[in-house]
């Protein structure tokens, strides 16, 4: 058995432990809350981009297939993955259940004699992908907690030229979905080429009922013209699409964290409980032993 | 004379940044400069950096710097969505120079016709856009 002073020593490590996972919880707890209403605040913008590009796709008419961006290739032989990770660690399977998707879709790619162009925001991911010994296109870190428009509208352009470039034929977007503030959900979406159905189609469009969008079909003046217009939205559509994934990865990142740090310190609690019980009977033990020994003595003496 | 009012909200990435009656609303288009009134015709524009100018009566106008964005005028209502908008007192000279100094020599450096060049020249339009802004208050 451990002696008193060892299990001391480690009952006071694992209480300063304890003191470290509470304050980092609650510091995750504060910062989701503010990564939480950049995407309530992000949400009207998005939804009158896709308002937007979707009227401007609807005038455009048989010029939408003229628009690089929109078009399908085939085949499809590289395709660009984006893992969307976070710059730190400390928050459960947040980083690697992504890296993980990402592996997998590139194997079923590579089944398919296909090619995976790899892509990653987040010191994690980065350095997961380049232990792997993989090549990345793009590594973006140092904002993953606190993303800006400005990251976002880069990542954006990046895969923009590589796409127009032939560099890349189809990109797909991984990350960590906010569900809420226990559940991320890891997501995949197609960002390039930028699908059509998802801009023209008309479902979910409930704040424009169906009359009000006939009576308002056609009869816009666009300067520049819409197909011109499109030109444009489509790129910016892609970059409200990623910058959108950034901001619920920082937020999903904050509730791993946070869920992280709670099972921390409370596994760190029952170990201090656990500890003490030891030390207690550590404690008693030596008490009863020289109770026995002083008993001995006086025996003896008699 | 009093305009009749409309409806005019201008967003952001980062959240809404203006929402309520006006009677004006100035800004430059692609093709040029543009004042919507009250039962302006639909329109769906691309906007360029410039003085964002919102009457809210003729004595009380609001003046930002906005950055690249779409504007889009149906049912009487304006909409404007833009990629960053600034109080112009906010506005940085000694950082919109800089920027314009980075825009122009990333401009140069990048090959003719590029996505790199096309990013680099909008960065360039920005700041110069900006930096008339505050030449002209």
């Amino acid at each position: 058995m451990a002696s008193q002073r060892e299990v001391r020593t480690r009952i006071a490590s694992f209480k300063n432990i304890e003191k470290i996972t509470r304050a980092m919880e609650a510091v995750s707890a504060a910062r989701l809350r503010r990564a939480e209403q950049r995407i309530a605040a992000l949400r009207p913008y998005a939804d009158a981009v896709r308002r937007m590009t979707r009227q401007a796709a609807r005038d455009a008419g048989s010029e939408i297939k003229r628009v690089p961006l929109l078009a399908t290739r085939e085949p499809q032989q590289r395709v660009a993955i984006l893992l969307i990770t976070a710059d730190r660690g400390l928050a459960g399977a947040f980083n690697s259940q992504i890296v993980r998707a990402g592996t997998q879709l590139a194997s079923e790619l590579e089944a398919q004699q296909r090619e995976a162009v790899w892509y990653a925001s987040g010191r994690r991911g980065v350095s997961s992908l380049t232990f792997r010994g993989r090549d990345l296109s793009g590594a973006y870190t140092g904002f993953t907690d606190r993303p800006a428009y400005t990251d976002a509208r880069q990542i954006a352009g990046e895969l923009i030229t590589a796409f127009l470039d032939g560099a890349v034929d189809r990109a797909e977007i991984i990350y960590n979905a906010y569900i809420s503030p226990l559940t991320q959900r890891a997501t995949r979406e197609t960002l390039l080429p930028a699908s059509a159905a998802a801009l023209t189609g008309a479902d979910r469009d409930e704040d424009e009922p169906g009359e009000e969008r006939s009576a308002r079909r056609g009869n816009a003046e666009y300067e520049p013209e819409a197909d011109e217009l499109l030109r444009e939205l489509v790129p910016h559509y892609v970059e409200v699409s990623i910058y959108r994934a950034l901001l619920e990865s920082a937020a999903s990142e904050h509730g791993a964290r946070m869920t992280a740090m709670r099972s921390a310190t409370e596994n760190a609690g029952e170990l201090i409980d656990d500890l003490t019980l030891e030390m207690n009977r550590a404690r008693q033990a030596e008490i009863t032993q020289e109770i026995l020994e002083v008993v001995a003595g006086a025996g003896s003496l008699v | 004379m009093a305009h009749t009012k409309f409806a005019c909200e201008v967003l952001t990435p980062e959240g809404e940044v203006f929402n309520d009656e006006v009677e004006m609303v100035s800004t430059r288009t692609t093709l040029g400069l543009i004042a919507i009134l009250a039962n302006h015709a639909p329109v769906l524009a691309r906007l360029e950096p410039t003085e964002l100018r919102i009457y809210r009566s003729e004595n009380d106008i609001l003046r930002l710097a906005q950055a690249e964005g779409f504007m889009q005028m149906s049912d009487n209502r304006a909409l404007l969505l833009l990629e960053q908008v600034s109080e112009i007192d906010a506005l940085d000279r000694g950082e919109l120079e800089r920027a314009r100094e980075a825009a122009q020599s990333a401009s140069e450096a990048a090959p003719e016709g590029s996505e790199e060049a096309t990013r680099a020249t909008r960065e360039l339009r920005r700041a110069e856009a900006f930096l008339r802004i505050l030449d002209a208050s």
